[in-house]
């Protein structure tokens, strides 16, 4: 699910630059959403204190 | 008894200590990335130079199915399913070898190549080229570096676990090279746009 709407994001910032010329604003707004997910979803940060036994 | 529980409670210690150095590392990157970042708006502005489009759009798409590849490896050794961790970390290193020639071979224009959408062999940027190639080469080329390093990782996780070293049990290198992996996967989401979306082209 978490790659579904990473790669729905990469469509729209595509998209939106084309359509809006390369606004800034949008287009980083829609990168820190997919570092969002990627830090939590791939990366596990909020286990950084777990205990599992890797 | 006792020893056994000593034993695993020195375990998790380490653990947590091995994600935190993990995790500190990679904020000194971020301090390094987010300056490549500060001087791609400080030179260039809301301008951006003419990149192959499409190219960008798909060497960001490998790598983000890359990142697929890594998170399920990550899951597979975490259930002790051996082959599906295997083939996923294999496809993972592939495809990041595969950005490395979008990115290295293809963009910088390595050999002349015309890309099946393009009209004409495109002339590319090179590091001279003013400050429009200088932080190009620049950022491409520090993160390019980093994909480089992550493939030997993913690869030297794959030799190891073909021969069996990691369970569910244990698996904290490959933990340690997927969050490496997905790290990478963060920075280019964030160049990709700073380099090929944000701003009007420069003629």
């Amino acid at each position: 699910m978490t790659f579904v709407i990473l790669a729905v994001l990469t469509a729209l910032e595509f998209w939106v630059s084309q359509v809006t010329g390369g606004a800034a604003v949008f287009l980083l707004i829609i990168a820190f959403a997919k570092a969002g997910l990627i830090v939590e979803y791939f990366m596990h940060l909020s286990h950084l204190w777990g205990e599992e036994a890797h | 008894m006792a020893t056994a529980a000593t034993h695993a409670a020195h375990t998790r210690s380490r653990l947590k200590f091995n994600r935190l150095g993990l995790w500190l590392f990679l904020v000194t990157e971020v301090f390094m990335f987010g300056g490549f970042l500060v001087m791609r708006f400080h030179l260039w502005g809301m301008t951006r130079p003419d990149l192959d489009q499409i190219l960008g759009l798909v060497v960001t798409s490998i790598l983000l199915i890359s990142s697929f590849f890594m998170n399920r490896a990550e899951l597979a050794i975490a259930h002790n399913d051996r082959r599906n961790f295997l083939w996923s970390l294999l496809i993972t290193g592939v495809l990041g070898l595969l950005f490395l020639v979008g990115v290295v071979v293809l963009e910088w224009g390595l050999v002349p190549v015309r890309l099946p959408w393009e009209q004409e062999i495109p002339h590319h940027l090179r590091p001279t080229d003013g400050v429009y190639g200088a932080v190009l080469f620049g950022m491409t080329g520090m993160h390019a570096l980093h994909v480089l390093s992550g493939v030997a990782f993913i690869f030297v996780v794959w030799a190891k676990g073909r021969r069996g070293e990691f369970s569910s049990q244990a698996y904290w290198g490959v933990e340690f090279t997927a969050i490496y992996w997905h790290f990478v996967d963060v920075v280019w989401v964030f160049f990709y746009p700073a380099l090929y979306l944000i701003g009007t082209v420069a003629h």
